[in-house]
């Protein structure tokens, strides 16, 4: 059984490493799609495929009488953003991107901080996501080319370098301003990944900061809490709702609807990680709970 | 060799002394970086941290410099946009061992320090249109000025020196902190005095009359300075932390 600090660190180094390889050995943007489904399939969806387990864990925290009561609260979540994603777009990637940045800045303080302070967790999150886009702003113009207000914004006369530049000065300001435990552990994680960041395009970047730095820890926190014989057994438990969640993101895929005409893969992809990411966040929230 | 070739990227010329010092940086940061991680495993708890960022910018540097050799072998100049991402990342986390070491300051000095880049950037690259190089190096000098006095800088000199408050909390500390600090202090001093040499070798004002009889190239200076202190540093705290 490995401790959960050893994972969190082992998680860490293994994401770095990975990261180091593709700058070292200069793999081209080409291959981000594969690198991304590849971290996905292994690490990102099998990470929230034991939500339907976990919820029931922390007795702290517990919120569902049952697995019915579980399972209809979670799908109906799923189905609400969906729905809101097909009428507005806009209001969908705004939920999103807000339910993202607390549940990826709770995790991503754990080790550093309490997760009590909710408005930290949030803070760290929305750090790291405003870096990851400042840092590929070009390529996300692209990306949301239906958002007009901000694809048709006229960037050109700024350099990379100066959105590297504001997103290090508000870590600056993040790490300065709030009553943290382990300020420069934290802050010299974070420049790291705005590192990476800078140096692989943005779907490599995501891939990396959510499978290394987010979904292995949780994955790794997971099977010590359900005190599994082996990791193997543990990922045998996440294999189910791993290919439910694909079965749907295909599903959603067939049915496709205006938005997905446009090609737009990574739009596209938007919508399939922001319906699982709501319900999975509100999980986690409890599971993460004094840890 | 040629094996290797396809990590290296673009080659080295005969005779390119600046590529040579690139590719020094890049691996004297690497073995820098192996060191302190090696070491980190060695050292007191309380000095885990400042081994730990020691680390992280000379590993952070050996990236950027493997990335600046492979853009001079290329022959597309002066790689001043990689540097300043480099020292964007760097020189905040070199600030920080000084609140490691005394918990005070960590504010200041992590402004003071993105003062200095942002205004030795907008001179050395131009891209603000706005001003020219000699006024931009002066704000950035006097961020430099202003964050040597904070840290004490002056006092590697003589103990009764003037200096700001991480510099009075480096004297007031206990154990070996006030040696390290000592050291450390000789690095800004020194040291950090480097970078300004380097920026007037690649930019005009009033001093390009004074250089231009040198003959020295701006990035074979930065790459010195970059070694010296970025190790140097890290040196300075492990010495502190050893036994």
């Amino acid at each position: 059984m490995v401790s959960f600090h050893n994972g969190l660190l082992t998680s860490k180094i293994i994401g770095l490493i990975f990261s180091l390889s593709l700058i070292f050995f200069d793999v081209g943007d080409s291959y981000s799609s594969i690198i991304f489904i590849m971290i996905m399939l292994s690490i990102g969806i099998p990470h929230g495929s034991v939500d339907h387990i976990i919820a029931f864990l922390n007795p702290e925290s517990r919120r569902f009488s049952s697995k019915l009561h579980f399972f209809i609260a979670y799908i109906s979540l799923i189905i609400i953003n969906v729905i809101i994603w097909v009428f507005s777009p806009f209001i969908g990637l705004t939920i999103f991107l807000i339910i993202s940045c607390y549940h990826f800045g709770e995790t991503q303080v754990i080790g550093y901080n309490s997760t009590e302070n909710k408005f930290l967790n949030f803070v760290v999150g929305a750090n790291i996501l405003l870096s990851l886009f400042l840092n590929n702003i070009f390529e996300l113009q692209e990306i949301l080319v239906d958002f007009k207000l901000f694809s048709t914004l006229d960037l050109s006369s700024f350099e990379k370098i100066f959105f590297l530049l504001i997103s290090v000065s508000i870590l600056m300001m993040t790490i300065v301003h709030f009553d943290i435990k382990k300020k420069v552990p934290l802050y010299a994680e974070l420049t790291i990944l705005y590192l990476i960041f800078y140096h692989t395009d943005i779907l490599t970047s995501f891939s990396i900061f959510f499978g290394f730095s987010h979904s292995l820890p949780m994955l790794l926190m997971e099977y010590e809490e359900m005190k599994e014989k082996s990791f193997l057994i543990f990922y045998f438990k996440t294999l189910p709702f791993t290919l439910l969640a694909i079965a749907f993101g295909l599903v959603l895929y067939y049915f496709n609807n205006s938005i997905l005409t446009t090609d737009n893969l990574i739009l596209f992809v938007f919508i399939i990680i922001s319906s699982l990411t709501l319900p999975h966040v509100f999980i986690m929230k409890d599971f993460v709970k004094s840890k | 060799m040629n094996t290797l070739n396809f990590i290296l990227g673009a080659s080295l010329q005969p005779g390119d002394f600046t590529g040579f010092t690139f590719f020094i940086g890049s691996v004297s940061m690497l073995a820098a970086t192996v060191f302190f991680l090696v070491q980190h495993g060695q050292v007191d708890k309380k000095y885990k941290d400042s081994m730990l960022v020691a680390a992280l910018i000379t590993g952070i540097a050996a990236v950027h410099y493997y990335y600046m050799r492979d853009q001079w072998a290329e022959g597309l100049g002066s790689p001043t946009e990689l540097r300043y991402v480099d020292w964007i990342l760097t020189v905040p986390l070199m600030v920080v061992e000084f609140s490691l070491l005394t918990g005070v300051g960590m504010a200041k000095l992590f402004w003071l320090s993105v003062g200095m880049l942002v205004t030795g950037y907008f001179g050395e690259s131009g891209v603000t249109g706005m001003l020219d190089a000699q006024t931009w190096g002066a704000v950035a000098g006097l961020c430099y000025f202003w964050m040597a006095y904070e840290v004490g800088a002056l006092r590697a000199l003589s103990d009764g020196m003037p200096s700001g408050a991480v510099g009075d909390a480096l004297a007031s500390a206990k154990g070996k902190i006030p040696a390290a600090g000592k050291m450390l202090q000789w690095y800004v001093l020194v040291g950090w005095s480097i970078y300004p040499l380097g920026y007037m070798l690649g930019t005009d004002g009033w001093y390009s009359g004074m250089l231009s009889g040198l003959n020295w190239n701006m990035d074979i200076v930065y790459n010195i300075g970059d070694a010296i202190n970025k190790i140097g540093f890290g040196m300075a705290v492990w010495s502190a932390a050893r036994d």
